[in-house]
């Protein structure tokens, strides 16, 4: 294909013209993730207080207001961004890896297959919410403690997908002749079979960021999200959630932020996945 | 086809296995001492040892678990450390609102979300298509409790259409029992809209990419009709699926919209007995949904394997 | 498969027939039983043996369902209440009771002095105050039918307080063959004699629990007061609604779906009270005492200059400002007994330097620290955050320790969590802890017998398990005073000496307010730690 023709200016607005969604949800995504590395530059210490401050609306002192503490609501907002994205990243992070080594495994060797499965089946039996419930109870709350126990109850799914694209992947002729040829089974799955997986993992990844940082919000509402101490939109919405009529900050700033991170972040899925997924982008 | 069957039924046993030991082991290793709860507080420590023996919590692990196991498959879920009333029987109760919430939300989600993606898919790539999917996604992205709160802020105390919270029994009437799911319904739907329009748009324009589709338009054939008839009938299975997942998921919000909406269901009950340990109850609800999922699944597996049987042979 | 439009349509169709028809039964299901109320308690009944458990909600439901011998009327007076005639010897060592006409138990049987023996029994096993009564009894022999007598080793000032007090566990009175039970096993059959019957087939724990009025029963013709007097009930049926979340119950009373919402975060009153109908009232004028709770029994809270540290760090108007917000509904004490009554007095309180500016207290604090050799060791602070006024509290104690040099480590948990942990008696990095923190009601805590947190018996005492002979002779001493003004002169003497000893601290006392709808009710009578129907009219 000869582009030599047509400027690099025209190339990038085509893109951006024919993917409004991967744009936008990438852009809202790094402002949000740059406020959240410069937090001590653009925002006061999220965690002291004094209570004469509480429930104070919005001013010029308190850009967003304080809530039931005296807290200051914009900075634990900018601060929240913080540990919320890393729950997200991390929550994605930890099931795409684990779920497609487990998903690699069974997907190849067939006695791998029947054992893990069965124990995958198992996992995604019970229900999340109590799952992660009992697992804080069980190993106490902290944000490691939640990041598993919303990392948990997404793996089964991710190894399903993994294992999916294995079969079907498996008795392909390209790697029937890599096999033939003597290729080691980890060079086999690493180099040829790993791949194909790489497309509808990343959609799924996106979705995965996106639901973690809203169950991490639901564990707060019961009880069993991160220490309340240091903020995170989920439990900045949780603990406030007595205030909606009484100081709407506390709940709308850091509610707004959830909403756009998900949302973002789900326009990035759904346009990689539009992008990656040949017969829709054949449609467009 | 029967001995398909039969190796899916027999496959649910490692399976509910799996899900027996997790359960048990998850609770009785976990801190927190539902015999220092019942004490209370001005309880010393000889007479929470005392409620420990009495509970029968100072046996060996194995001998408790082996115990609860085989009550569980005799049907016997024990009884509430607390209140002493039988698992079976608490569930029992609390049946009623959670079904009744589950089906409405369903019904809920699944109008709405078939609705939008039927209609993503036929305008693929368009602005439209963009737009509604943003709107699914937008139920999904605040929390159901927030969701929650503001519509019962707006709908049930500044318009006074709808009740604030509670439950009917249909024995109550009709009407009445639907009005107070209404709300809850739709705060916990439009959660799902998402998921399940993300899987309808997908699937129908797989569909409407295939080839006699679009001959038939090419041949005239009118487009809503043909959408309707052909490409959602065949795009129905894959939809079941995630129907099927919805289920799992639903259980999930339902503890939370119960709790919001003061639904006495079995989210509650479970969201409860957590706090105080109460383990019997912890167990029997997670052994009866883990059951239910699997039963669910089985059955939508069974169901494919008689609509496309290239299924049975994977 | 076509089915899916079908299906659509049909249950669309379906869909409106059935509202169609189901539209009659709007006006039925609308009109409730005109005598009937629905609360919403503080808390959940999971247990239904109010001796077995000294959970509050226990309590409540005891007082509904059972009667007790003697009842505190609105001045905390004893008033006989199933007793009729009672003779105290000369001696003061003899108490005999005969009972009053016309009590039954709700199977129709009558109540006789053997079950009241055997009720007391079981009672005192498990309370504090009885369990000090007890220790001084010799006998409880029953006479005949309707009478028993409590015989004493030495006198006892105390023995008509301790068994009309509202602080769990009451005395309720049981049929003999239930009381029998163990005191440490639940009872499993609920009968007693009562202005209320609890109805078991509706009871549904967690979420709703029935009472309807018990037609037999025969009250006092005294007017009621405190949960002395008659008992008049002139409702049909109470319903507890049992609701967790208080945005929710704050907008069922404000619908009009409930009637009595009991402790409304003080937060959402202005809301409630704009809501036309709802009436803000403070029924429990004695409020809660909180306390934070101080391990004795490991560093750095077995050295009384760190304690004095914390003790001085503590700034009770902070606490109080954010975990209850409205100055109209708290205050601050300078004693361990609760101010406003008879034995909150503030006399002995100069070491908590409570007119000094902080700025001074933190700075002697520092000071004490460094005298106690801190080493610097993350002290473990239990931490309950399903609980509004524990949880703000305790991020303000962690704060206002920090701030004087205090290594803190919240452990953030359930309260269930918290319960547990807090009676490990290990060091607090093998499953222990430092400093955790809860409330007693504001009546229990002005007496420094019926509040086992008052005792300083060590390993055995309440925990925190503070050790101090003192504070014991001066309890006893306390007990054993002959009226108001020297118990009162104890009380100073014992303040000063748990301030100085650093027995725990306190972090102020509060009141909760509840919301009801007062164009519905009237008659609510002020009980502290209790929650009486009977003397309540609905009149719309």
């Amino acid at each position: 294909m000869t582009q030599a023709s047509i400027p690099p200016r025209g190339k990038v607005a085509d893109f951006v013209r024919r993917n409004p969604t991967i744009i936008i949800g990438g852009f809202l995504l790094l402002l949000i993730t740059l406020a959240a590395i410069f937090a001590p530059w653009i925002a006061r210490d999220p965690i002291a207080f004094e209570p004469i401050n509480r429930l104070k609306a919005p001013s010029a002192e308190f850009w967003l207001g304080t809530d039931s503490l005296g807290r200051d609501v914009y900075a634990r907002m900018v601060y929240g961004a913080r540990i919320s994205l890393l729950v997200g990243l991390t929550v994605a992070i930890i099931t795409v890896i684990s779920g497609s080594v487990i998903g690699l495994l069974a997907g190849y060797f067939p006695r791998v297959d029947a054992v893990v499965m069965r124990l995958m089946d198992g996992i995604m039996a019970i229900p999340s919410i109590l799952l992660a419930i009992a697992l804080v109870a069980l190993m106490g709350s902290s944000v490691k403690v939640v990041i598993i126990a919303i990392a948990i109850p997404e793996i089964p799914r991710v190894t399903r997908l993994v294992r999916a694209v294995v079969l079907s992947v498996r008795d392909l002729p390209f790697v029937e002749a890599a096999r033939s040829n003597g290729t080691r089974v980890a060079k086999l799955l690493r180099r040829h079979i790993l791949p194909s997986t790489v497309a509808p993992l990343i959609v799924q990844a996106t979705y995965i960021c996106a639901s973690a940082i809203l169950t991490e919000a639901g564990l707060s509402f019961l009880g069993a999200g991160t220490p309340p101490e240091f903020p995170t939109w989920g439990n900045m919405i949780a603990s406030s959630r007595l205030y909606l009529q009484i100081a709407p900050w506390t709940i709308f700033a850091p509610g707004i932020c959830l909403a756009l991170v998900v949302l973002s972040v789900n326009l990035l899925g759904d346009g990689l996945r539009d992008r990656l997924d040949p017969r829709i982008s054949r449609r467009m | 086809m029967l001995s398909y069957i039969l190796r899916r039924l027999l496959g649910v046993i490692p399976v509910m296995v799996v899900v027996g030991v997790f359960v048990f082991s998850l609770l009785h290793l976990a801190p927190g001492d539902p015999a220092a709860i019942i004490a209370g507080d001005t309880a010393t420590q000889a007479d929470i040892s005392r409620i420990r023996t009495n509970l029968g919590l100072d046996r060996p692990l194995l001998e408790q678990f082996s115990s609860w196991g085989w009550a569980t498959l005799r049907g016997d879920l024990g009884v509430s450390m607390f209140s002493g009333i039988p698992v079976t029987e608490l569930m029992a109760q609390r049946m009623g609102p959670t079904v009744s919430l589950a089906f409405t939300t369903m019904l809920v989600a699944v109008v709405i979300a078939i609705t939008l993606g039927v209609l993503a898919a036929w305008k693929a790539g368009s602005l439209l298509d963009r737009a509604v999917m943003a709107l699914a996604v937008t139920g999904f992205s605040v929390p159901v409790f927030v969701v929650g709160y503001i519509m019962v802020y707006f709908v049930a105390l500044q318009w006074r259409w709808l009740p604030v919270q509670g439950y009917m029994p249909m024995s109550e009437g009709f009407w009445p029992w639907l009005r107070h799911l209404i709300l809850p319904s739709f705060a916990l739907g439009l959660g799902y809209v998402a998921l399940i329009a993300r899987i309808t748009r997908g699937s129908m324009l797989e569909v409407l990419s295939e080839d006699y589709i679009r001959t038939a338009a090419a041949k005239g054939v009118a487009t809503v009709p043909m959408l309707l008839r052909h490409a959602l009938k065949n795009a129905a299975v894959p939809i079941i699926t995630v129907i099927g997942i919805g289920v799992a998921l639903l259980i999930s919000g339902v503890v939370i919209t119960e709790s919001v909406f003061n639904i006495p269901g079995i989210g509650r009950l479970v969201v409860d007995a957590i706090s105080r340990r109460d383990y019997p109850i912890i167990q029997g609800v997670m052994v009866v949904f883990a059951a239910v999922y699997v039963l669910i699944n089985l059955v939508i597996d069974i169901a494919y394997s008689f609509i496309d049987p290239r299924i049975r042979y994977s | 498969m076509t089915s899916s439009r079908r299906t659509v349509l049909t249950a669309g169709m379906a869909a409106a027939t059935l509202v169609t028809v189901g539209a009659p039964h709007v006006a039925r299901a609308q009109t409730r039983p005109a005598r009937q109320v629905r609360v919403v308690p503080h808390g959940d009944l999971n247990v239904l043996d109010p001796i077995w458990t000294t959970a509050n909600m226990a309590a409540y439901h005891g007082a509904m369902m059972y009667d007790t011998l003697f009842g505190i009327d609105a001045n905390f007076t004893p008033q006989p209440q199933m007793v009729g005639k009672t003779d105290i010897s000369a001696d003061r060592k003899t108490y005999t009771f005969e009972l009053r006409p016309g009590l039954k138990w709700h199977d129709g049987t009558p109540v006789t002095a053997r079950d009241c023996v055997a009720s007391l029994r079981r009672w005192q096993a498990k309370d504090g105050a009885g369990q000090h009564l007890f220790a001084r009894v010799a006998d409880t022999p029953v006479v005949d039918e309707k009478t028993f007598r409590i015989v004493l080793k030495e006198p006892y000032g105390l023995l008509l307080d301790a068994l009309a007090k509202t602080s769990t566990p009451l005395c309720v009175m049981m049929k003999a063959e239930i009381a029998a039970t163990d005191p440490n096993t639940q009872i499993t059959k609920h009968i007693g004699s009562g202005p209320f019957k609890f109805v078991e087939a509706e009871y549904r724990p967690g979420s709703r629990v029935v009472y309807e009025r018990n037609p037999d029963y025969v009250p006092r013709s005294e007017p009621a007061s405190g949960i002395a007097g008659g008992k008049r009930v002139m409702l049909d049926r109470v319903i507890w609604d049992i609701m967790p979340d208080a945005q929710t119950a704050a907008s069922a009373l404000m619908a009009g779906e409930v009637d009595f919402y009991e402790t409304p975060p003080v937060d959402i009153l202005p809301t409630l009270s704009s809501a036309p109908g709802v009436k803000i009232e403070v029924f429990s004028k004695l409020g809660n005492v909180g306390q934070v709770r101080l391990n004795h029994l490991h560093p750095p809270f077995n050295n009384v200059a760190a304690r004095k540290a914390a003790q001085l760090a503590i700034n009770q108007e902070d606490i109080q400002r954010a975990a209850v917000g409205n100055p109209q509904y708290y205050r601050t004490c300078g004693s361990h007994f609760t101010c406003g009554s008879a034995m909150g007095v503030e006399d002995g309180s100069d070491v908590l330097m409570l007119k000094a500016p902080m700025a001074e207290r933190q700075a002697k604090a520092r000071e004490l620290l460094k005298q106690s050799g801190y080493d610097g060791k993350p002290i473990v602070l239990l931490h309950a955050t399903n609980i509004h006024v524990m949880n703000q509290t305790m991020l303000v104690v962690a704060q206002q320790l920090r701030q004087v040099g205090f290594n803190v480590q919240l452990a953030s948990t359930d309260w269930g969590a918290v319960v547990t942990r807090r009676s490990n008696q290990n060091p607090p990095d093998q499953g222990g802890w430092n400093v955790f923190y809860t409330w007693s009601g504001g009546n229990a805590t002005s007496s420094p017998i019926s509040l086992f947190a008052h005792a300083a018996i060590g390993r055995k005492a309440w925990f925190g398990w503070p050790e101090n002979a003192e504070i014991e002779t001066m309890r006893n001493e306390w007990a054993a005073a002959p009226n108001l003004e020297a118990r009162k002169a104890v009380a100073v003497r014992l303040n000063k000496t748990m301030m100085d000893y650093v027995h725990d601290v306190k972090t102020g006392q509060w009141v909760g307010p509840a919301a009801y709808r007062g164009d519905r009710l009237r008659g609510i009578l002020a009980v502290p730690e209790s929650l009486p129907w009977w003397n309540v009219e609905r009149f719309a």
